[in-house]
């Protein structure tokens, strides 16, 4: 699976939790760009990924993530 | 006096250590005790404490079978002198948009329905025996903020705050109380349609660093089941580590 596959599943989930379709991210996304982004959405969308990627994360490989870059990564190493 | 407890969701992780609780050196208390379809995890405690405990295998979301339920009560076993129901579905965490109406429908059944029609049913023996305890168990999110997410739970959680406050007044003049306690989120069996990371966080989250147990919360209910508890009534006692604050 390339970043780009990743990239692009981790954007459907974005759009679908953010409730916009044309919503695109970037590796430098992060929470100051997207208004509803806050701990508890973090924690739906870090959820929904790890059902799409059949991943687990732990709490503590998700609490320093900065922006989409750092989580595109995180979900590189575990897939 | 002996008491009869009367535990609606009673094969729950927090009811079954609630009859630990109540029947360890009281060899004169009965448990009427209802699950659905999961009796046998009260194996145990019948068990443990013989011919203290009989299970009802009674399904709160159908009126009707709540209905037989309380006239088999009134013919088969001892008014109950304490209430304590405790079933919920469990909490599932979504958006708004997402809103499963059926499921909401048959959470307020066997949560909110089932409660108003055995409130109906026992508290008329609790008033003119001039005693009782009724006891629920609401949830911290029902304090200032609640989470995104949980609209369902906070809802049928407000409507058991609501019969609470109402049934306290109601009865107060007959030595009847009418309370609750809102624990914070409690790692049991409850949680198991809930994503860890929502489990880990709330903990790490919590001023004392963890969730709530069954083993936290009980000694609460225990408190305001008890006969010293008498003048308290209408309260919603938060069990949360500090994690909701009245």
């Amino acid at each position: 699976m390339t970043e780009q596959d990743i990239l692009t599943a981790v954007q459907d989930i974005f759009r679908d939790n953010f409730d916009d379709d044309s919503l695109v991210i970037t590796r430098e996304t992060c929470a100051d760009d997207i208004e509803d982004w806050d701990s508890l959405e973090q924690i739906n969308l870090l959820t929904a990924i790890e059902k799409r990627f059949n991943i687990k994360f732990k709490l503590s490989d998700v609490r320093g993530l900065k922006d989409v870059g750092d989580l595109l990564d995180l979900v590189a190493r575990m897939v | 006096m002996s008491y009869t407890y009367l535990i609606t969701g009673a094969t729950s992780d927090v009811g079954r250590t609630l009859i630990d609780r109540l029947l360890t050196g009281t060899p004169d208390a009965l448990v009427l005790a209802q699950g659905c379809g999961d009796l046998d995890k009260l194996a145990a405690l019948c068990q443990k404490f013989p011919g203290q405990i009989r299970p009802f295998d009674v399904d709160l979301s159908d009126r009707a079978k709540v209905d037989t339920f309380m006239q088999l009560l009134e013919t088969a076993a001892p008014a109950p002198t304490h209430f304590i129901h405790l079933p919920a579905l469990p909490v599932v965490n979504t958006k708004f948009k997402a809103f499963d109406q059926t499921r909401f429908d048959k959470d307020l059944e066997i949560e909110v329905h089932s409660a108003i029609r055995i409130c109906r049913g026992v508290l008329p023996a609790m008033a003119r025996a001039k005693f009782g305890r009724i006891l629920f168990i609401q949830t911290s999110y029902t304090i200032g903020c609640p989470p995104k997410n949980t609209a369902a739970y906070v809802m049928a959680k407000s409507a058991i705050g609501g019969l609470v406050k109402s049934l306290a007044v109601e009865y107060a003049k007959f030595g009847v109380t009418v309370n609750c306690v809102a624990p914070s989120m409690m790692e049991t069996n409850f949680l198991k349609d809930t994503p860890d990371l929502i489990v880990q966080a709330a903990a790490a989250d919590n001023p004392m660093g963890r969730n709530a147990t069954p083993e936290d919360v009980v000694p609460a209910m225990a408190f305001l089941l008890s006969d010293e508890a008498g003048f308290i009534t209408g309260v919603t006692l938060p069990v949360t580590g500090g994690s909701a604050i009245v």
